[in-house]
């Protein structure tokens, strides 16, 4: 047992801050530590300079283009990346489409997306929920019908997180209706420029364009589109959900949050209020108790066992904490977490802030931070899954 | 990083844990419980393991191991729900003799790891509350010798230990850390006098008073404030692996009587409500599970970060040994009310290692005193 990382992780880590340091742009770090508004060519020119460096698909494999990395430097990676105030990594191409092309995709598809998907040149939607389909993404509607070398794709699918930026959009369509519903379920890539689709925006509690829905009418698909074999998509879905576990903890980003926390307590007078630095204090456990997890579950992998039996626990946990700290930073603006001018929240606006900048994002972000217990298989949902494989 | 245990340690696992199964069963327990919560020959048996002699290093006759050896075995007791202080004799007391004078080390440590003397803390005083700096006993010297005078409370099995680590002042006010000094005070000495009762978790502790009784010096007034609590520390590491195993054992306790248990002709493990609050246990147990690991890894680390880390752990283990607790009577309905059934046993001895060097209110105070700008497992 050893709390510690080896030299050699030492080193890898150094090296990563070092060039973080130097390629990370500054005024969008400036905008992620200050949770300001990030627009699609701050997280697309991030993407890109990760790209040419190779690492934008930092879990993928050598022989995919990848650095090949283990669990260990991927979570050093995030982890310098999370501190210096990089914007998160959009995940659906390089995290979540990537691997699966990767295991179930023919070598065509490899070779014509995985390249786009590195270089951040291409951007990937998400297309699972639908308006009948959230915690039960199983029941998913959307149809696809075979039409000689082509799919007819005829629904809508919803939450499409910044499906607004898309150019593709991995989707779950129903191609059976024999069955088990997850039986009838195929993993289809379709261009978001394809005629037929439309894409609309929802506006979120926060007022903030985020989240869009996207209408599917007609639209024609080549049926090279489709991963792997018909009917075996919902396999492939749950590979994609198991593929990334431990940054679903999102911990480091709640480390670099929690410093912010402190900043914006300090600045308001309250990190000396023994009532409310106590619940600092209570977080700060929270969060080095869910690293420590996070730390185990990435050692067991390292070592090639099966994995623990706690990786369930770490989204649960991981998303209650940055609801918590969101909580905590709105708190802390007290009164002056009710002005909502949304220009504000917008690098470089020329506007008067009401009681200082910082105060601006802190309540819009408590409100979009609600939706971490309820993305990603919501946390009862979760809650059910751990007590499946604790009373079977 | 790397959270295996070596096949040396699990050894040691498998060794404690037989003991447990074949020699330690609720029902000897039980009476061991109404015999008075403490047994000299239940401690003998662990001295046999040669688990007394933990923390004493080889040359003075112990196995010399470290914290991840220590909380290997403090798991193991703990899911055996075993009632005799190995914490105190064999971790908490070796820790304070380490820094003693070398002739002070070779007339206890070989004694303590023979378990031959059973060697416990006594710093509690009435007024302490958690503050290791309330210090009201004091001690004095004349013609070379020192005597100690003043009140303990609460000393682990305080009417038969063989012999007491007595923080006592030499100088400054009640509070004030550097006027403490440690000695090592027989309880068969004359001016010691001991009230033994049992604790709520069916085991032993005193009041011992000691009037002008005779002392030895083990660490000066300055560096001896440093020693307590290094060793305190080390008793709570050992407390928070002690409550893991503690919580495992009811958490299995726990899934086995929702699968068995059957209302409106189904096992309750079918309900819902129930199950998201076994998820919830799971949770608790796990989040303690990953900060007692860290105790433990951290307890070797200089005394600002150790302690930190070590108040970091003891809160969370407080959250966790509470809910876990509740949760496992509340789960079990009736039956987890009763003195009949073990599980409430378990609940009782949670809820007394919370009370034990400081509740999770005490040591969110020492989390929140101690913050810095930065946080983190590795800071």
């Amino acid at each position: 047992m050893d709390l510690n990382y080896t030299p050699e992780e030492t080193a890898f880590r150094q090296e990563i801050r070092q060039w973080v340091a130097e390629n990370l742009p500054k005024d969008i770090s400036h905008k992620v530590h200050n949770a300001l508004r990030l627009s699609r060519d701050d997280m697309q020119r991030w993407a890109k300079i990760l790209g040419k460096k190779g690492w934008l698909g930092y879990g993928w494999p050598k022989e995919f283009g990848g650095p090949g990395w283990n669990a260990v430097q991927r979570h050093l990676f995030e982890e310098e990346c999370a501190l210096a105030g990089a914007p998160r990594i959009v995940p659906f191409g390089p995290v979540m489409v990537a691997p699966v092309i990767m295991a179930f995709g023919s070598r065509e598809q490899q070779k014509r997306h995985l390249p786009g998907i590195m270089s951040g040149e291409v951007w990937w939607s998400q297309g699972y929920s639908e308006p009948g389909s959230g915690s039960d993404l199983a029941s998913v509607k959307t149809r696809a019908e075979r039409h000689g070398d082509k799919y007819i794709v005829n629904g809508q699918k919803t939450w499409t997180t910044l499906g607004q930026y898309g150019d593709w959009i991995f989707c779950l369509v129903r191609t059976s209706t024999e069955g088990k519903p997850q039986t009838g379920i195929s993993f289809l890539l379709i261009d978001m420029k394809s005629p037929g689709i439309t894409v609309r925006p929802i506006i979120t509690l926060d007022g903030e364009h985020e989240v869009n829905e996207v209408f599917f009418d007609n639209v024609e698909v080549p049926a090279e589109n489709l991963v792997g074999e018909e009917n075996k998509g919902w396999t492939y879905a749950k590979y994609l959900l198991a593929h990334e576990r431990t940054n679903i903890a999102d911990v480091n980003r709640a480390k670099r949050e929690l410093e912010r926390l402190k900043r914006i307590a300090k600045a308001e007078g309250m990190y000396d209020d023994a009532r409310f630095r106590d619940q600092i204090a209570l977080l700060e456990v929270d969060i080095v108790a869910l690293e420590m997890m996070v730390l185990r579950v990435l050692s067991a992998e390292q070592g090639g066992k099966k994995s623990l039996d706690i990786a369930g626990l770490l989204k649960i946990r991981g998303s209650e904490i940055q609801q918590r700290y969101t909580e905590l930073m709105m708190l802390a603006a007290g009164p002056y977490g009710l002005p909502y001018i949304h220009e504000a929240m917008e690098a470089g606006w020329q506007g008067e802030h009401v009681g200082a900048a910082y105060l601006a994002p802190l309540t819009s972000t408590y409100f979009n931070t609600r939706k971490t217990t309820i993305y990603g298989g919501s946390n009862e949902v979760q809650r059910n899954i751990v007590a499946q494989t604790v009373l079977g | 990083m790397d959270f295996d245990f070596s096949d040396d340690q699990e050894q040691l696992r498998d060794a404690v844990r037989r003991w447990v199964d074949r020699g330690y069963d609720f029902e000897r327990r039980r009476a061991l419980v109404k015999a008075g919560g403490f047994d000299r020959g239940v401690y003998g048996e662990l001295a046999e393991l040669g688990l007394t002699g933990l923390y004493v290093p080889e040359a003075q006759g112990g196995l010399g191991q470290g914290p991840v050896e220590a909380m290997v075995v403090m798991e193991e007791l703990g899911r055996g729900l075993v009632l005799e202080p190995l914490a105190q004799g064999a971790l908490i007391a070796p820790t304070v003799l380490q820094a003693a004078p070398a002739d002070v080390q070779a007339a206890w440590l070989p004694k303590i790891a023979s378990g031959e003397a059973l060697v416990v803390l006594a710093h509690q005083e009435r007024k302490a509350r958690y503050r290791l700096t309330h210090v009201e006993t004091s001690a004095s010297q004349a013609g070379g010798r020192w005597t100690v005078s003043g009140a303990k409370s609460i000393v682990p099995a305080g009417d038969q230990a063989d012999a007491f680590i007595v923080p006592a002042r030499v100088s400054g006010a009640a509070d004030d850390a550097s006027g403490i000094a440690l000695f090592l005070v027989e309880r068969a000495a004359g001016g010691v006098a001991a009230r033994g009762y049992g604790t709520q978790d069916g085991a032993r502790a005193a009041e011992v008073t000691f009037t002008q009784a005779p002392a030895t010096l083990l660490a000066d007034a300055g560096p001896a404030f440093g020693v307590l609590e290094a060793a305190v520390d080390a008793g709570i590491a050992a407390l928070c692996a002690e409550a893991v195993g503690v919580m495992d054992k009811l958490f299995a306790l726990t899934v086995e009587y929702l699968n068995t248990r059957k209302q409106f002709g189904v096992a309750i493990a079918s309900f819902q409500a129930l199950r998201h609050r076994i998820a919830d246990c799971k949770m608790q147990l796990e989040l303690a599970r990953s900060m007692s690991y860290y105790a433990s890894l951290k307890l070797n680390d200089e005394p600002s970060v150790r302690r930190r880390a070590i108040s970091q752990a003891k809160v969370q283990l407080g959250q966790s040994m509470r809910f876990v607790g509740q949760q496992s009577v509340q789960l079990h309905g009736g039956i987890g009310m009763t003195d009949e059934y073990i599980g409430s046993h378990y609940f009782k001895r949670l809820t007394c290692m919370e009370l034990t060097f400081g509740d999770t209110m005490h040591h969110l105070g020492e989390v929140s005193a101690r913050m810095q700008d930065t946080a983190g497992a590795l800071v």
